[in-house]
C-alpha cells in the first residue's frame, strides 16, 4: 500500500510539467523512503532523475516496494484538475492496476478523486553512476532559463565555456552570434540571487538547445539551478526540491571530423 | 526476397526485438543501405501522377536519380550517415531464383501487353511495375550521382545485405539497412527496415535487434539460418508442407536441417517431401560464410558535395531544377558542418530492467499499453 499526501497539488504538477515533454511515460519506484523515477528520452540523449524523499510529503507511507508505470500526459491531465493550493494524495495498493488520486480543498468541503490507468512500461534503465565533475555552476533557475531562450534564437546549439572566474554561453548561427557572460556573486540579503562557479579544469562543451528547453521547464520547482560539467561528458543539471531533486543529465553535441 | 514468413514468427516469439521510432531518433549513426535494393525500390515507386517512370528529355529514366537524392538527403537532414552498398555478382545458388524472377517479369510483360488492349490505367500501371529491371547503366549512373554527393559506397563482391551486415558487424556503421529479413542471417547487430520509403507514407523506422531475436527464439545462429532455410529464401526450395510454424517447431525438435532431413525420412508415414539435390548445406554456407570484403578494408568518408558537378550531372544531363539540387547540395554541406549529439548510453552502462520486480507479469501484460503517436 501505497499512500503520500503533498501540502499542495502544485509540486507535483509542477515536477510532471517538467518530465512530460520529454518522456511520455515512465515508472515511479515507490520505497519506504519516497519516490524516484529514472526515464530517458527516446533518442537516449536526455535522462531524468527525480527523487522525491519521503519528508516531501506530508504524511508518507509505502509498505512494501512497488513500481507505477504511469502515462505522463495524462497524469498531467487529471493533476491539471486540482487547484494548487489542494491537498493532493496519491495512493495506490500493492498489486494495482490503478492509481488514486485524491484533491482536497482546503476552504470548501470539496473533495475530488480519480483514478489513473497504470501502464506496464518495460524501459533499460542507465546505470548512472557517481561522475567526476570537472566545473560546477549554481544560478538563478530563472537567469539560466533565459540565457537558453536568448541563445536558442541564434542557433541549435549552445555552448558553455567555463574558465575560473566566468561561464561564458556562446551560440553561433547563421544569422549571427550572441555571447552571455555570468561572473560569481555573492548577495547576502538576496541568496537565491547569488552565483557561484567552482573549476578543477576548464570546460568548453556544446548541448543541443531543443534539449535544453525540455529541462528549463523544471524552472518554477527550485530558485536555483546546479551545473555540472565534465569534459567530453554529459552535463547534469540539478533542481532541488524542498527534500529531494529532479536532475536531468544531457549527453553533449560533439564535432566529428568525418 | 527475403525470408517467407520470418517477421510474423518474430513477432510473436520475440516482440522486443522490434522497436518502431521517428527518422530523427537515428540521428549520428552511420548506417549501411543496400543500394540494388533501394535501387528497385525508387524505380518502381518514384513515379509521376499518371504513374510514368520520370524522365529526362532524352527519355532516359531518372526516378532513380530522385530517389536517392532526395531520400539520402532527408537521411542526412536527420543527422544520420547513409553509406550505400551495390550488390557485385550473384552466388550461384541464387541462379534458381533469378530465373524465377526473370519468368515472373516475362509474365508480366506478357499481360502488360494483353492489359493494353483491355485493361484499365491501373491495370498496366501495376503489371508495368512488375516488368521493371535495374540496368547495369542506372547503377552506374546512381553510384556517380552518390560521389557526387559526397556519400560512401561501397561494391559489395556479391550480396549487398552480406556486406552490409559485414559493416555493422565490424563496427563500422550502427546498422544494416533493408527490407529483405534475411539480412538477419549475415548477423547484423542491427537491422534497420523503412529507412528508404518515401516520406509521404508516414512509415516509423523499425529496427531489429539481433541479440534480442535470438534470445526470444531461444536460437544461436545456425539454426537460426537453418530455420529461414526452411521458411524459404533465395538460394535453395522448401521442404513441400512445411510452413512456417511448422518450420519452427522441426528446428527446435531436432535443431538442425540434417536432423530434420533425417526425422522426416524415418518417418514413412510423413507427408512432407524432402526436395531431390537439395543444397540446403551450401545455402547455409552462403549465410555463414558470405563473400565479403572486411570492414576494417572498407572506408567509409563522408565529404562536402561537388555542387557545380552535382548540378551539371542533375541538372543539365538529367533534367532536374537547378535551385533544388543547389538546396540539396548546402542542406549536404551544413549537416556535414553541425556537431553530432551525443547518447548517453555512450557513457552510462544500460542495465537491463531486474526481472524478478514483474511479479504477477502475465496479468500486468494486459493492462493497456500506451500507443506513441
Amino acid at each position: 500500500m501505497l499512500e503520500g499526501k503533498f501540502e499542495e497539488a502544485s509540486l507535483l504538477k509542477k515536477i510532471v510539467e517538467a518530465m512530460k515533454d520529454c518522456v511520455s511515460s515512465c515508472n515511479f519506484n515507490c520505497t519506504e523512503n519516497g519516490i524516484s523515477v529514472q526515464a530517458v528520452d527516446n533518442s537516449r540523449v536526455l535522462l531524468i532523475s527525480l527523487l522525491i524523499e519521503k519528508d516531501t510529503f506530508e504524511e508518507y507511507r509505502c509498505d512494501r516496494n512497488i513500481t507505477l508505470g504511469v502515462g505522463l500526459g495524462s497524469l498531467s491531465k487529471i493533476i491539471g484538475n486540482g487547484a494548487n493550493s489542494d491537498y493532493l494524495t496519491i495512493s495506490a495498493d500493492d498489486d494495482a492496476d490503478k492509481l488514486n488520486i485524491i484533491f482536497e480543498d482546503k476552504v470548501k468541503d470539496k473533495i475530488s478523486e480519480y483514478n489513473l490507468k497504470l501502464l506496464d512500461i518495460d524501459a533499460d534503465l542507465l546505470d548512472v553512476g557517481p561522475m567526476d565533475t570537472d566545473a560546477t555552476i549554481t544560478l538563478p533557475s530563472a537567469d539560466f532559463a533565459k540565457i537558453c531562450k536568448d541563445m536558442k534564437v541564434l542557433s541549435e546549439s549552445l555552448q558553455i565555456i567555463v574558465t575560473k572566474d566566468s561561464a561564458l554561453f556562446q551560440s553561433v548561427g547563421d544569422i549571427g552570434t550572441g555571447n552571455i557572460v555570468i561572473r560569481p556573486k555573492t548577495d547576502i540579503d538576496h541568496p537565491e540571487e547569488s552565483v557561484t562557479i567552482s573549476l578543477d579544469k576548464p570546460i568548453d562543451l556544446s548541448f543541443g538547445s531543443k534539449y535544453l528547453s525540455d529541462i528549463i521547464k523544471a524552472t518554477s520547482l527550485s530558485q536555483k539551478v546546479t551545473i555540472k560539467l565534465t569534459d567530453q561528458s554529459p552535463g547534469v543539471f540539478e533542481y532541488k526540491l524542498p527534500s529531494g531533486y529532479l536532475r536531468f543529465y544531457l549527453a553533449p553535441k560533439f564535432d566529428e571530423s568525418n | 526476397m527475403g525470408i517467407k514468413g520470418l517477421n510474423a514468427l518474430i513477432n510473436e516469439h520475440s516482440p522486443k526485438a522490434f522497436r518502431n521510432g521517428e527518422m530523427k531518433t537515428f540521428f549520428g549513426r552511420k548506417v549501411a543501405i543496400d543500394a540494388s535494393m533501394c535501387l528497385y525500390q525508387f524505380l518502381i515507386a518514384v513515379r509521376q501522377q499518371d504513374g510514368q517512370q520520370l524522365a529526362n528529355e532524352e527519355g532516359e529514366t531518372t526516378s532513380h536519380l530522385m530517389g536517392f537524392f532526395y531520400r539520402t538527403i532527408r537521411m542526412v537532414g536527420y543527422g544520420i550517415k547513409p553509406c550505400y552498398v551495390f550488390d557485385g555478382k550473384p552466388p550461384v545458388l541464387k541462379g534458381g531464383e533469378l530465373e524465377k524472377r526473370l519468368k515472373r517479369r516475362e509474365e508480366a510483360e506478357k499481360q502488360r501487353l494483353d492489359m493494353k488492349e483491355t485493361g484499365t490505367l491501373a491495370d498496366i500501371a501495376k503489371f508495368e511495375r512488375r516488368t521493371v529491371r535495374v540496368t547495369r547503366e542506372q547503377n552506374d549512373q546512381a553510384k556517380k550521382l552518390l560521389e557526387l554527393m559526397g556519400i560512401p559506397y561501397v561494391d559489395a563482391p556479391c550480396e549487398a545485405e552480406a556486406q552490409c551486415a559485414e559493416l555493422a558487424k565490424g563496427g563500422k556503421v550502427y546498422a544494416a539497412a533493408s527490407e529483405d529479413m534475411d539480412t538477419l542471417c549475415y548477423e547484423t547487430p542491427y537491422l534497420l527496415r523503412h529507412m528508404t520509403t518515401a516520406e509521404a507514407r508516414k512509415l516509423p523506422v523499425t529496427e531489429i535487434d539481433y541479440a534480442k531475436v535470438m534470445e526470444g527464439l531461444e536460437m544461436e545462429l545456425p539454426q537460426f539460418i537453418d530455420l529461414c532455410i526452411l521458411l524459404g529464401c533465395d538460394y535453395c526450395e522448401t521442404i513441400k508442407g512445411v510452413g512456417p510454424v511448422t518450420a519452427f517447431k522441426l528446428i527446435k525438435e531436432h535443431g538442425s536441417i540434417e536432423k530434420v532431413v533425417e526425422a522426416i525420412e524415418n518417418n514413412p508415414k510423413s507427408k512432407q517431401k524432402i526436395p531431390e539435390n537439395w543444397p540446403y548445406n551450401e545455402a547455409r554456407e552462403l549465410f555463414l560464410h558470405p563473400e565479403v570484403i572486411p570492414a576494417s578494408e572498407c572506408e567509409l568518408e563522408w565529404k562536402e558535395p561537388d555542387e557545380e558537378a552535382l548540378v551539371d550531372y542533375m541538372v543539365r544531363q538529367h533534367g532536374f531544377s537547378e535551385q533544388r539540387i543547389r538546396d540539396g547540395a548546402s542542406k549536404l554541406r551544413k549537416s556535414l558542418k553541425t556537431g553530432t549529439q551525443g547518447r548517453l548510453d555512450k557513457f552510462f552502462v544500460v542495465k537491463k530492467r531486474p526481472a524478478e520486480e514483474k511479479k504477477g507479469k502475465n496479468t500486468k501484460e494486459e493492462k493497456p499499453k500506451k500507443k506513441r503517436k
